[in-house]
């Protein structure tokens, strides 16, 4: 009975230890040397926010962030692993290490720097405004005061807009069930990142719908490292890549690839960067 | 209409992976919540004042404490690695959510044992005492071999609503199977799926589960005690 | 707000205990709101809940058939499927079907909102838990009450109302107690459905402060302090119901 007991420990522990041996004392503390040590970059994105970071029916996930990490890790010359995350532990996961790198739609706000650091350059930018059906004559954001809108939990804009603009806000855990609360009149409109709503509208689907209010508060969105790895080698690598990106204009083929119409940021970006040869 | 159920049915494998992942879960945490609520439950009838009032905190604690509240400490406190002999061993998240489910499943469990003991009539400890066994022989050989078979339906509701309660792990990022159905709805962005897809979800979890109620059930009243 | 505890918060935020519904109006107000709706629903569920059980015991104890098949049937779904699926599936299913109303400027309007469906779903869901548990107290009354309350001329039914539910309702207290302290940490899960109850609102203020262990601290103290209340009153109750003659004196 001993006999047994201990060796089935043994063999649990040899299994475990082996899966994670390649983050050995050498590395230390450098995040680059132990993704290329391991060669897994795991990164963390959301799954639920189509076409920036969804999934497919096999289960692998899929969009434009998907394709950025998968650019980053082919660089670093790794396998690229995503993990996915929700607003609630995205930073937890980042901090404890069981991911490396986030592209999960996150704004690169003051309050987060304090948690996270964030590569620059910022990789896309976002305001916030509604969608409203054709049928309400609204151009200004008073005029949907004491209105309800529906939106997604944890998103940055939920509160500014209740604050600012006196709309009352019905979150809900993704975009599907915004879109049925608001089929069934539970809400006038939705709030959301007007990147999303241009692509909704690019749909037949959302043909009897509009984006009449002005777009508030563009706030770039960052990729998040850990503090420690923002002036170590593994920062100064993402940087290297996503300004490459900027400069040849991947990010932008990457948009229309997803279906996204190229956005003022990314264009803005690219003209900045761009070779002044070629 | 067909569209819908084809549509559905692509996603099936995803979701029951996840589901796979629910049921893993409440296995491990059944296991680890049963054992350390045996312990518990001892504790609590224990003489001892040292053993009994820390059990019987930790008892009522886990029990009052929201589940998901625990979720979250367990996922937020303890780390995604350790190191053990210099080793490192990986503590995915659905395994701290693991942990964090035995948690409430112990006390729960201590509770049952509890009762069961306590039912158990008071003569068979005087007829023990009589024939000169100490307390915890008593306890080993004569009780609780005959509260194992009435603990065995309550412990099997346990079960249930412990599975029935893994999809709350969604909320700490645990890709279970109301997570999945979650990201497939999103993916599929026609919100006409919403409802056979929960409807598949509901199906799932009650095919599994209703099984395991009807036999504690059988149980129950073959060990009925009139 | 009083000025010194918000300083006294800022201060300990400052340290690094990040209090924001202590010390920042918003935070403050959306908070209360959510305890608000947090009490709300667990009053109006245990009340339909309890309602819901005795209805569905006294029929499963008093007909076979149809009824009770369908009793047992609703039993069965309730307690074998998770609340958070059942709930989306009240919210999002079975209210895309209900009829629609029309508010004063024309805009559509559900009939029936997102906290009336959660406290529908919590009563159904804690029902089929108090169904079978006041099955086991009118079980655990000795058939020989009922007999001596025939045997005096009671029909089933007078016997049954007049002399084993009371005596079933004071043997089901501690099981009951069980469901409404489940009852408690459950409504957390109206979350889902958009409505404003405590862990909704501490989910708001912990995506937009980033002090999510803070938040979840306070909601442990007040879930604690709720569930505390719940087996405080049932208590009481039962101490006031109490018959002579049952339960204490006996063998212990």
């Amino acid at each position: 009975m001993f006999n047994l007991k201990g060796v089935a420990l043994g063999i649990c522990i040899a299994l475990l230890g082996t899966a994670a041996s390649a983050q050995s004392i050498e590395c230390g503390s450098d995040t680059l040397c132990k993704v290329k040590a391991a060669g897994v970059l795991k990164i963390g994105t959301k799954d639920d926010y189509k076409p920036w970071s969804y999934r497919a029916a096999d289960g692998s996930f899929k969009g434009m962030e998907v394709d950025i990490g998968n650019k980053i890790a082919e660089a670093l010359g790794v396998k690229a692993e995503f993990v996915k995350v929700n607003s609630a532990n995205r930073f937890e996961f980042l901090a404890q290490g069981q991911i490396d790198l986030m592209i999960a739609s996150a704004s690169d706000t003051a309050e987060r720097r304090k948690i996270v650091a964030f590569v620059h350059p910022n990789y896309y930018s976002s305001g916030y405004t509604a969608l409203l059906p054709k049928a309400v004559s609204a151009t200004q954001w008073s005029q949907i005061a004491g209105q309800t809108l529906c939106a997604v939990q944890g998103a940055w804009y939920n509160k500014p807009a209740q604050e600012e603009f006196g709309v009352k806000v019905l979150a809900f855990a993704g975009t599907a069930e915004t879109e049925a609360a608001m089929a069934q009149g539970r809400c006038v409109g939705l709030l959301e990142d007007d990147n999303q709503i241009n692509v909704r509208l690019s749909d037949p689907k959302w043909a009897d719908y509009q984006m009449p209010l002005p777009i508030q508060a563009d706030t770039p969105w960052g990729m998040a490292v850990r503090q420690a790895d923002q002036f170590a080698p593994f920062g100064y690598f993402v940087t290297g890549v996503l300004a490459e990106m900027h400069r040849s204009g991947a990010l932008l083929d990457m948009e229309k690839a997803n279906g996204i119409k190229n956005s003022a940021f990314l264009i803005k970006m690219h003209d900045a960067l761009k070779d002044h040869i070629n | 209409m067909p569209h819908l159920v084809t549509q559905v049915l692509e996603w099936m494998p995803f979701v029951l992976n996840g589901f796979g992942l629910n049921i893993l879960m409440s296995l491990l945490a059944i296991v680890a919540g049963t054992a350390m609520g045996t312990f518990l439950g001892l504790g609590q009838i224990s003489r001892l004042r040292l053993v009994g009032v820390p059990s019987r905190i930790a008892t009522q604690l886990f029990r009052n404490a929201p589940w998901l509240v625990l979720l979250f400490y367990c996922i937020f406190l303890m780390p995604y690695q350790i190191r053990v002999a210099g080793q490192v061993i990986v503590l995915p998240s659905w395994l701290r959510a693991t942990i964090g489910f035995s948690f409430p499943v112990a006390a729960n469990f201590s509770e049952i044992v509890r009762g069961a003991v306590i039912s158990v009539p008071s003569g068979q400890w005087e007829a023990a005492q009589a024939l000169g066994y100490g307390r915890k022989a008593t306890l080993f050989r004569i009780i609780l071999p005959q509260c194992i078979a009435r603990m065995i339906p309550p412990w099997m509701n346990l079960y249930a609503l412990l599975l029935t309660a893994t999809p709350l792990s969604v909320i700490v990022g645990v890709e279970e199977a109301l997570g999945r159905t979650q990201a497939a709805v999103q993916a599929q962005s026609d919100s006409s799926v919403l409802i056979p897809m929960y409807l598949a979800l509901l199906g799932m979890f009650f095919f599994y589960t209703w099984p395991i109620n009807r036999l504690s059930l059988v149980l129950e009243r073959r060990f009925r005690t009139k | 707000m009083i000025a010194s505890i918000e300083a006294f918060f800022r201060d300990l935020a400052a340290k690094g205990i990040n209090l924001t519904i202590f010390y920042d109006a918003f935070d403050f107000d959306r908070f209360v709101t959510g305890l608000g709706n947090t009490l709300l629903l667990i009053l109006f569920s245990a009340f339909f809940s309890i309602l819901i059980g005795a209805a569905g015991a006294s029929i499963l104890t008093m007909s076979r058939g149809a009824k009770a098949a369908l009793v047992g049937g609703y039993v069965a779904l309730f307690r074998n499927t998770p609340l958070i699926v059942q709930m989306y599936f009240f919210y999002f299913a079975v209210g895309s079907i209900m009829p629609v109303g029309r508010n004063e400027i024309g805009l559509a309007q559900p009939l029936i909102g997102s906290f009336s469906w959660a406290v529908i779903s919590l009563s159904l869901y804690s029902g089929a838990f108090n169904v079978e548990t006041f099955r086991a107290g009118i079980g655990a009354v000795h058939s020989s009450y009922e007999e001596a309350a025939l045997a005096l001329g009671y029909s089933r039914r007078q016997a049954f109302f007049s002399v084993t539910a009371p005596l079933a309702l004071r043997f089901s207290f501690a099981s009951l107690a069980n469901n409404l302290v489940d009852l408690t940490k459950a409504t957390t899960v109206a979350y889902a459905v958009g409505v404003a109850e405590l862990l909704y609102v501490s989910n708001q203020i912990w995506s937009d402060s980033l002090n999510t262990i803070e938040m979840m601290n306070v909601m442990l103290l007040i879930y604690l302090a709720l569930t505390g209340a719940v087996v405080f009153i049932i208590s009481r109750v039962e101490s006031a119901m109490r018959l002579p003659g049952f339960g204490q004196g006996g063998g212990h």
